[in-house]
């Protein structure tokens, strides 16, 4: 581990350093813009958009400022450690002293680079972040010392395998069935042994006293992630795309920095709330999105279709790994001794989590569907899309639950599948924009 | 009032002319390179045959695949809001009401009020679409409009996949050289088509009544194997292949009488 050269064994050996300089560089470029235009675009669509998004907006930049700030922690000596699912244990990486990133990536050129290495039918997120690491794109990849890869799905379970190729790898495996008596004591297990590979990794002790202002913070942080979700429950003040925005960059930011800024964003909402200076019309046709993760920057294909159709309508929820999902669910503690803070670790992250990769024992994930009907009711929402991203296997199969669950509640839902591509837009927009035609044409009759 | 509807099509563009949700004329050109020229030409005919002019006319409602392309200040609707307007025009009993055009096809799902509540498209492959047999016709050296009735010949279809346009054709050719009849591989061809429409219609459910549009229904050899693999009779419209135009016709009538009130 110690700056030791992995050997070259690389699963991309027929690409000479030059090939992968020329492409870095051109795809980078070609990155820079995209995020440059969607975010042009987002001014434009809404005049009257929150001011304080313009520090997310800076964030959003993948190789700006963020970036700058992990190459100089690395070179005071901090340790990076990227994960692909926000299983991992962000606390105790913060606790070890460590910065967590997450690493999948959400460009669209690279996926096309991953299909050189995996059959094009792997869903595109994996194919990207393996493409993002052939020509060493990502600043999140290459500045990370370690990798945590979740074993959720397939794709992520063999992602590591390639990655591991250029990086030390530490497989994280979760239970498939969380009722059973084994797998929370499965998982702490888990759990432990990523604690041990942590103090090793950057010579920290992880402590109950260095443990629990960490998890005060992170508790902090959900505080502020939860009241930005919760305003968006009445007549929308932000878009869809601003809050998802906001949500995702948490999984690159700096924590405090990020608290601070979310919260001087809903301030900002409350106000508008205030006088009612909502950010679209209030009879827009209110949608909720679920399904596979939606990766900044390349792969905000629906959001943009949605919110710009015509007609059309506002995203006021979402239930993805990339968004709602990361951090609505705080530490709960009871006692803050190293063994309840360790605990209550490993049930945050298995309990509380609606990823598709788990079953019960009866059968079924109910705790999506339920969390699915919860959020559809609190959040007003008249319409859910349901998005695959080809070859998200768990999320696809798992459509006809949820599709039975929202038809008996009487909410219309729609399957969407596409993948990280620009060209289908065009096919997309025709499908979102029936959708939300029936919604509108059912929001008349009623 | 007079409103125009058009669908730009993948393969033709269709106009049609209402008055007051009378059918007053109706025309067609091909596509080609150019859309727009493509639709001003089949609206001056439709026009023609109405006996009116463009003044005449109240509101023109675009649907299809490059409806942003057209001129005439028109709004737009999509093909699955224009064809379930379309289909419950024409049978007031339609709850599902099937598309199949050159190059895709498409199902709505309408309530008892004739309000669209679910929808389902295939999946950007043209397997399931005109297209299909087309490329089979070509492959099997039959003319495409012969292509049904030499399919209607046969007691029993071949096996064809139908996953994958060229693939399918090669299953066609491996047939030819196999020696299969020609009614045969022609029906195989139609049965694998309706084998997808058929799945994709079964996601939003089958309810009666089934109504067909699209260019497509108009082809005998399809209809007979969509009919069988339903389970259920299969009304088709009349100008099947105008329902995409009638129907955005049909709803900015609608739009109009509306705002007026």
């Amino acid at each position: 581990m110690k700056d030791k050269k992995v050997e070259p064994k690389k699963i991309m050996s027929e690409t000479t350093q030059k090939e992968i300089d020329e492409l870095k560089n051109i795809i980078k470029a070609a990155s820079e813009q995209v995020i440059a235009q969607t975010i042009e675009r987002l001014k434009k669509a809404y005049p009257n958009r929150p001011k304080e998004m313009e520090y997310f907006d800076e964030i959003a930049n993948l190789f700006g400022k963020r970036a700058k700030e992990l190459g100089q922690a690395k070179a005071e000596g901090k340790k990076i450690v990227g994960y692909n699912c926000i299983f991992a244990p962000i606390e105790l990486i913060l606790a070890a002293g460590a910065i967590p990133v997450r690493i999948n990536s959400g460009w669209y050129d690279t996926s096309k680079l991953g299909d050189r290495v995996v059959p094009v039918e792997v869903c595109s997120i994996v194919r990207s972040t393996i493409g993002a690491k052939m020509i060493e794109l990502s600043p999140f990849i290459e500045q990370s010392d370690v990798l945590i890869n979740v074993l959720t799905c397939d794709g992520m379970t063999k992602l590591g395998e390639i990655l591991g190729d250029y990086k030390e790898v530490w497989g994280l495996s979760n239970p498939r069935i969380k009722d059973s008596a084994q797998a929370l004591k499965f998982w702490s297990e888990e759990i432990k042994q990523i604690k041990a590979n942590l103090e090793k990794l950057t010579g920290n002790k992880i402590t109950a006293k260095t443990l629990k202002p960490i998890i005060l913070k992170t508790q902090k942080a959900s505080r502020a992630f939860r009241r930005l979700q919760s305003l968006r429950k009445g007549n929308a003040v932000i878009s869809g795309r601003d809050a998802m925005l906001v949500n995702q960059t948490y999984m690159w930011d700096d924590i405090d920095r990020w608290i601070e800024k979310t919260d001087a964003l809903c301030d900002e909402l409350e106000r508008r709330v205030q006088n009612k200076e909502w950010i679209c019309p209030p009879d827009t046709p209110r949608i909720m999105v679920t399904g596979t993760p939606m990766f900044w920057p390349d792969n905000w294909k629906l959001p943009r279709l949605v919110e710009e159709g015509n007609p059309p309508g506002i995203l006021v929820a979402d239930e993805l790994c990339s968004s709602e999902r990361i951090l609505y669910d705080p530490v709960g503690i009871d006692e803050w001794t190293m063994d309840d803070m360790l605990n209550a670790i490993g049930e945050r992250y298995l309990l509380a989590c609606t990823c598709p990769c788990f079953t019960s024992k009866d059968g079924g994930n109910k705790d999506r569907i339920n969390w699915l009907l919860t959020k559809a009711k609190d959040n007003h929402v008249q319409g859910v899309i349901y998005y695959i991203t080809k070859g998200c296997m768990l999320y696809e199969m798992e459509y006809t639950r949820v599709k039975r669950a929202l038809d008996k509640a009487n909410i219309p839902v729609y399957y969407l599948d596409t993948d990280y591509t620009r060209e289908d837009a065009g096919q997309l927009k025709t499908r979102v924009e029936a959708f939300i035609e029936m919604l509108n044409a059912q929001i008349d009759i009623i | 009032m007079i409103a125009v509807g058009f669908d730009v099509g993948a393969q033709s563009v269709k106009v049609i002319v209402l008055n007051n949700g009378k059918v007053l004329s109706r025309a067609k050109t091909f596509s080609g390179f150019d859309h727009v020229q493509a639709l001003q030409d089949a609206i001056e005919e439709a026009l023609k045959l109405a006996n009116i002019t463009q003044a005449d006319v109240t509101i023109f409602t675009a649907t299809g695949s490059s409806m942003e392309a057209s001129p005439y200040n028109a709004s737009t609707v999509s093909m699955m809001s224009a064809i379930a307007k379309a289909g419950t025009y024409f049978f007031s009993k339609a709850r599902t009401i099937i598309d199949v055009g050159a190059e895709e096809a498409r199902a709505v799902k309408c309530d008892d009020r004739g309000v669209m509540v679910d929808f389902v498209v295939n999946e950007r492959c043209a397997a399931g679409a005109g297209a299909f047999v087309e490329a089979m016709a070509r492959a099997l050296e039959v003319k495409m409009e012969d292509m049904g009735v030499l399919s209607l010949e046969a007691e029993r279809a071949s096996s064809i996949n139908a996953a994958c346009v060229i693939f399918g054709e090669s299953d066609v050719v491996s047939l030819i050289h196999k020696q299969e009849p020609k009614c045969e591989i022609a029906r195989a061809v139609y049965d694998a088509m309706a084998d997808r429409v058929s799945s994709m219609v079964h996601r939003i459910g089958v309810n009666s009544d089934v109504v067909l549009v699209g260019g497509v229904a108009k082809d005998v050899g399809f209809v007979s194997s969509l009919k069988r693999k339903l389970g259920v009779d299969v009304l088709i419209a009349e100008f099947p292949e105008f329902a995409g135009a009638l129907g955005a016709a049909l709803i900015g009538l609608t739009k109009c009488k509306v705002n007026k009130v």
